[in-house]
């Protein structure tokens, strides 16, 4: 199952997994060269029991609160892999840490497919 | 291991033994068919045992969607190209490779069908093509075009300093004339109206 863990970035505010998912996930698919995130059959399940907003996008928590990011990319065919990639990690660490105030540890990136 | 995993295994092992072990005994003789029916009778009948094996069944599909995701996650993680950058790990899936391969390969009107098979090794990144091409081409010159193609593109997309050796094997040659011919032959076979003439 996927956990919802909630990190206090703040003295009185936690931000839900999910909320940093979704920034995440804005902030990956605004890259050019990226058609969509991946979404392995856990989310697809959920959005067929009628989960929304599942953006395919792992969010862990370790002890130290540190936040690792796995996203999961289909990208567009004609880019460089390398570039986009990088491109997304650079992307949604300055969105998170913009918007969340959450300095990520690791965004790590698994490259699924490419299409055009 | 993780807690879960060995109490998935040891659950899912159990019950799969147990089925095999009662159909042992049925196909032995050893379990009587009218015990077999009076024991379903039961279950049947029994709201409390029906309930129970709706669970049990349950989670036995959970855990065999569980072991597919184990079995195919491992399975990526083997077939998968890695780097790191300076804010995380980035790693690009042998298939998404073979996607990348395929669509550059459809752009080559001579290559009828291609299949890749990427392999990331010691050596570098090791392609094998398998080819269908059509007929009246010259193979050295269009294989030759093909290497040069996988291993550049490559280098430039994925951006990797490996050695990249791709190996062709063209599976078959598919006639163009033949084709026509098929295509005259049933232009020949289309049928016309008898007596239209009169």
């Amino acid at each position: 199952m996927i956990k919802e863990e909630s990190l206090s970035g703040f003295d009185s505010v936690k931000i839900n997994s999910r909320a940093i998912a979704s920034i995440a996930y804005l902030a990956a698919t605004e890259i050019e060269g990226v058609k969509s995130t991946a979404k392995d059959y856990r989310y697809i399940l959920l959005e067929i029991l009628g989960a929304k907003n599942q953006t395919g996008i792992r969010v862990k928590f370790d002890k130290n609160n540190d936040v690792k990011i796995k996203i999961s990319l289909i990208v567009k065919y004609g880019y460089s892999i390398p570039d986009v990639a990088t491109k997304v990690q650079e992307n949604v660490y300055k969105a998170l840490e913009k918007m969340a105030g959450i300095n990520v540890k690791d965004i790590d990136i698994n490259v699924r497919g490419v299409e055009r | 291991m993780k807690f879960f995993t060995i109490l998935g295994v040891t659950f899912y092992v159990v019950i799969i033994s147990l089925i095999g072990i009662l159909a042992i005994l049925f196909s032995a003789h050893i379990l009587p068919v009218q015990d077999v029916n009076i024991l379903l009778e039961q279950l049947y009948n029994d709201g409390s045992s029906r309930l129970i094996i709706g669970l049990v069944s349950a989670l036995l599909i959970l855990l065999g969607f569980s072991f597919a995701q184990l079995i195919l996650g491992k399975m990526q993680k083997e077939r998968t190209i890695a780097f790191n950058s300076p804010t995380g790990r980035v790693t690009v899936a042998l298939s998404a490779v073979e996607d990348l391969i395929r669509r550059m390969c459809s752009s080559i009107p001579e290559v009828k069908e291609l299949r890749p098979y990427v392999i990331a090794g010691k050596r570098g990144i090791e392609i094998d093509l398998k080819v269908i091409l059509r007929s009246e081409i010259n193979i050295p010159e269009l294989t030759t075009r093909l290497q040069d193609l996988v291993k550049n593109r490559l280098q430039d997309l994925l951006g990797v300093d490996e050695q990249i050796i791709v190996r062709i094997h063209i599976a078959k040659i598919v006639s163009t004339e033949e084709k026509d011919k098929k295509g005259k032959k049933e232009f020949e076979k289309t049928p016309t109206i008898p007596f239209s003439g009169f």
